[in-house]
Order: structure tokens, then sequence, then C-alpha cells
């Protein structure tokens, strides 16, 4: 026993176990730290995550209130520069309106004046193209495009619409058809042909033609608009697609700058009056081609009026005072031309009161001895001068009588 | 947004005098004077594609002599206008044209007398 107890190997045993034992426990106690510790951090960790999802949901929440509240800032910038815009446009409109009234009215009466009338239609061609601009910005702002007095024929649209472009010596118009838009139609058709043509003559090379050929189609009538120019790219057709079907208002600061109006103008007028618009086929020179189908509904049933203003006057009064050949004293008629007009004798002498200035002054004197003949021809003369005072009479209004 | 019934209206001329003459340069005034007389060829037809225009002078010329300033203020354009359009029916021989007549002078008051006299004679 004491052997045992001596022997060393035992106490190294003893210690060793009393060493294992310690380090066991140790290992233990650290061991349940460490699962403290894990799961304090999981709690904390379920904590910080739950944390995140309310920040981030909170981002979230911030950044829709944000994009609401720039959209409505935005919307109101849209909205309050259009009504400025509208204001502004209509202004220049009456003052485009007004010009072109004067223009009007200064043509007739320097009509005689070639010189002067070449000038004034100058004039008249940009103030055409000035109100066109001014109307296609109203339209886009929501303002009015003015109403016309009535119907007038396709041919006549198209006519209006050529005269308000630049090059308006480029377009060719053909007219198979001979009906007529009707009177609230007239003008939003002839601002998008208008702008057409505008996009036409511009993205094609100068001198090239654009031509207008106005067909007849079962659900109404088309204006066909083709140029020579170099076509459209996909972005441009997807972007006029776009712009010609548009859903809502038009945002007029997304246009460019400079701003292209002129396809959002045809879309707003189109979905305005019920007309449809479309460009991005290719026209037979290469070019583009652009349709506007004016449908039955906007074609107005009865003929329109004459060109020439309707007068509150008799039919009788109003139809054309001519100068028919009047029998001028004694017959003298021998015979008819080839033509049908009356033959007539030579006369003896003058006709005219009129003294032909190598005639002696003394002409005018008769003498006895010219008889019936002086007298007939002076008769003859009194009633060519009455009738040519009548002339004079009916061109400043209907005649007096 | 403005209603197609609230549109305000606009009568200035629908279709503009320099489409009507397709930017041509004017013919001046000495080829058909304000006063000169037109009227229609017999037996002719009107040019192919004739416009509107075209079609009212030719109308208005089928009865008898118009002068250019009648021709024009019916058809409610500038002379200078008409006058070209005129001139076009002209040159293609569809027009025949004369002079104006002269216009007749102020005779004296002897001279008036002596015809009132002369006809009061002719009807007693």
């Amino acid at each position: 026993m004491t052997s045992l107890i001596r022997d060393p190997l035992l106490w190294i045993l003893l210690v060793v176990l009393i060493a294992a034992v310690f380090a066991v426990m140790r290992a233990r106690r650290t061991n349940l730290a460490l699962r403290r510790t894990r799961k304090d951090l999981e709690t904390s960790l379920g904590q910080t995550q739950g944390q995140l999802a309310q920040q981030q949901a909170h981002i979230t929440a911030l950044n829709a209130r944000h994009q609401g509240d720039l959209a409505d800032v935005r919307a109101d910038a849209e909205s309050s520069t259009k009504a400025v815009l509208k204001s502004a446009m209509g202004t220049l409109q009456s003052l485009a309106e007004e010009q072109q009234l004067l223009l009007d009215e200064l043509l007739k009466k320097y009509g005689n004046d070639t010189e002067v009338l070449a000038d004034l239609m100058a004039v008249d061609h940009t103030g055409s193209q000035f109100s066109r601009r001014a109307k296609g910005i109203s339209v886009l702002c929501g303002g009015w495009l003015g109403r016309r007095d009535g119907a007038a024929t396709v041919y006549d649209v198209a006519r209006s619409a050529q005269g308000r472009i630049k090059d308006f010596n480029r377009v060719g118009i053909h007219a198979q058809v001979s009906v007529s838009v009707s009177t609230k139609a007239v003008e939003p058709v002839a601002v998008v042909l208008a702008e057409l043509l505008d996009n036409a003559t511009t993205y094609s090379a100068p001198g090239t033609p654009v031509e207008v050929n106005i067909q007849a189609v079962p659900t109404g009538v088309c204006f066909i608009v083709d140029d020579a120019g170099l076509g459209m790219d996909q972005e441009t057709k997807d972007r006029a697609a776009a712009l010609l079907s548009p859903e809502g208002a038009v945002d007029i600061t997304s246009l460019g700058d400079p701003p292209r109006f002129g396809f959002a103008v045809c879309g707003m007028l189109a979905a305005r009056y019920g007309f449809a618009v479309s460009v991005g086929s290719v026209s037979p020179y290469g070019g583009v081609r652009a349709v506007i189908r004016v449908p039955e509904s906007l074609l107005a049933t009865e003929a329109p009026a004459p060109a020439e203003p309707v007068r509150e006057t008799s039919d009788e009064e109003a139809a054309p005072q001519r100068l028919a050949p009047v029998p001028v004293g004694p017959s003298h008629v021998v015979g008819r031309t080839n033509g049908g007009l009356p033959k007539r004798r030579r006369r003896q002498g003058p006709i005219s009161v009129v003294p032909s200035p190598d005639a002696p002054a003394t002409a005018d004197e008769p003498t006895p001895e010219q008889a019936s003949e002086v007298t007939a021809s002076r008769l003859g003369a009194f009633a060519r001068s009455t009738q040519l005072g009548r002339i004079t009479n009916t061109m400043e209004g209907p005649d007096q009588r | 947004m403005t209603d197609p019934g609230q549109e305000e209206s606009v009568s200035s001329d629908f279709v503009r005098s320099y489409v009507i003459t397709g930017g041509r340069s004017l013919p001046s005034s000495d080829d058909l004077a304000l006063h000169t007389l037109v009227t229609l060829a017999p037996e002719r037809t009107p040019p192919l594609g004739a416009g509107p225009e075209v079609t009212a002078i030719w109308e208005l010329c089928a009865g008898g002599y118009l002068s250019v300033a009648e021709v024009a203020g019916h058809l409610g354009l500038p002379v200078g206008v008409a006058r070209l359009l005129l001139t076009d029916l002209s040159e293609q021989g569809h027009l025949l044209h004369r002079a104006e007549p002269p216009r007749a002078q102020n005779v004296d008051r002897a001279t008036l007398e002596k015809v009132l006299h002369g006809l009061q004679s002719l009807i007693s």
C-alpha cells in the first residue's frame, strides 16, 4: 500500500486526473458562457434586422412620397406653363388673324399694282406661317384653334394647308374627289395637313416634290402626303406613333429644344376632333408617307358655299352685268364670223366723241351737212359711255339702279 | 381645355392668294388692263384639272364680255391674281380679249343741248 502511495506514477496520475477534471469543468463553463453570448447575439441580430426592415419601409414610403410630390410639382409647372402659353398664344393668334384680315383688304385694294401686290403676298406668306406656329402651340396648351364659317372642299383645305408652310411651291395637290369637309373640321384638318407638309418639306431635299393625294375610301376621305426624303428611323417612327395617338395631355417640356411640335399637334387635334393621322409607311418616292383619314362624320353633306362672297341681293342683281354687244344706231351687221360674232360694216366717220389727237379740233362741232350718220354715231357713243359708266359702278357694289 | 364648340371664329380668306398664283410672278398690268374686256373663245372645253377659280372664270366669261376688274370682283380675288389666271387662259387660247372701250370724255354743254333738242324734235 505504502509502495502504492509512494509510487510517483500514482501521484502523477492523480494530478493529471485532477487537471483533467478541472479542464473539463472549465471547458463546460466556457461553453455555457459562449452559448449565452450566442443567444444574446442572436436576439440582438433579430432586433437589428427588424429595425432595418422598418427603416427600409420608411425609405420606400419617403421615396414614394417624394416621387408623388415631384410629379405634382411637375404637373403644376406644366399646367401653369400651359396656361401662360395658352393665353400668350391666344393673343398672338388674334393678332395674326387681324393681320390676315387686314392683308385680305390690302391685297384687294392694291390688287392692280403688280409690285405692291407681290410684296403684300410675301408678307401674307410669312404671316400665315406665323399663325400656324401660334395655333400649334395653342392647341398643345389646350387653347382655341379657330372655327371657319363654312364647309370647304378637300381641295381648298389642302391649298389652305399648303399656304401655311415655307416651301409651298414644292407641294402638288391632286384631288380625286370633290367632297367637302364639315365646318368644324375644316381648320383642324388644314392645320394637321400643314404640319405634315412642313415635316415633309423640311426633311426632304430642297427641290424635291411633295405630293398630296386626296382619295375617297369607304370610311371617308384620305389626305395622303408623300415626300422624297430619306424616311424615318425606327426611333423616330416610334416617337411619332406615340405622339400621334396620345394618351392624355402632351408634356410640352418633353418635346425637345428646339421643340418639335408637329406630331404632337397632329395627335392632339386628331384625338380632339375624331380623325386619324398615321406616318411611318414608305412613300413611292422612298420618303415618308403620312395619311390623314377624315371619317364620313366630319364630311359635309351639302355642297360648299361658292367661293365668291354671298350677297344679300336677288339673283338678278347679283348676276354679273355683262357688256353685251349693243347695236349702235342703225344696224350695220352684215354677217357673222366663224366664231359667231357679228360682222359689221365699216363706218365712215368716228363713232366716238373722243377726239383723236390728230383730228382737227373742230371735228366736235357738227355741221348741218353731216346728217343722220353723225347723229347716230353720237347716240351710239352716248349709249356706250353709259354702259361704261355702269361697268365702273359694278366694281364698287351692286348697281344703284 | 377649350371645347371645339367654343372656338373663336376666323374669317380671313381660307386659301391665300399666293397659293392660287402658285408663287409665280404676276403679269404686268399692261397685258390686261383693268378695263380690258374678256370673253370665252367659242367651242372651248375647260382645261383639265382646272382649279375652282378657273372654273369660276369660265362660268363668268361664258355669257359675254366682262372687264378684268369685274372678273376679279366676282371672284373676290385681288385684280393681279385674277389677271394672272386670265393671262394663262388667254395664252392657252381660251379667252378672247379686246381693249377697253375708249373712255368717254366730257362733252361740252352746247353739244349735249343740241343732242337734247335733236331728240326732242325727233319725239315731238
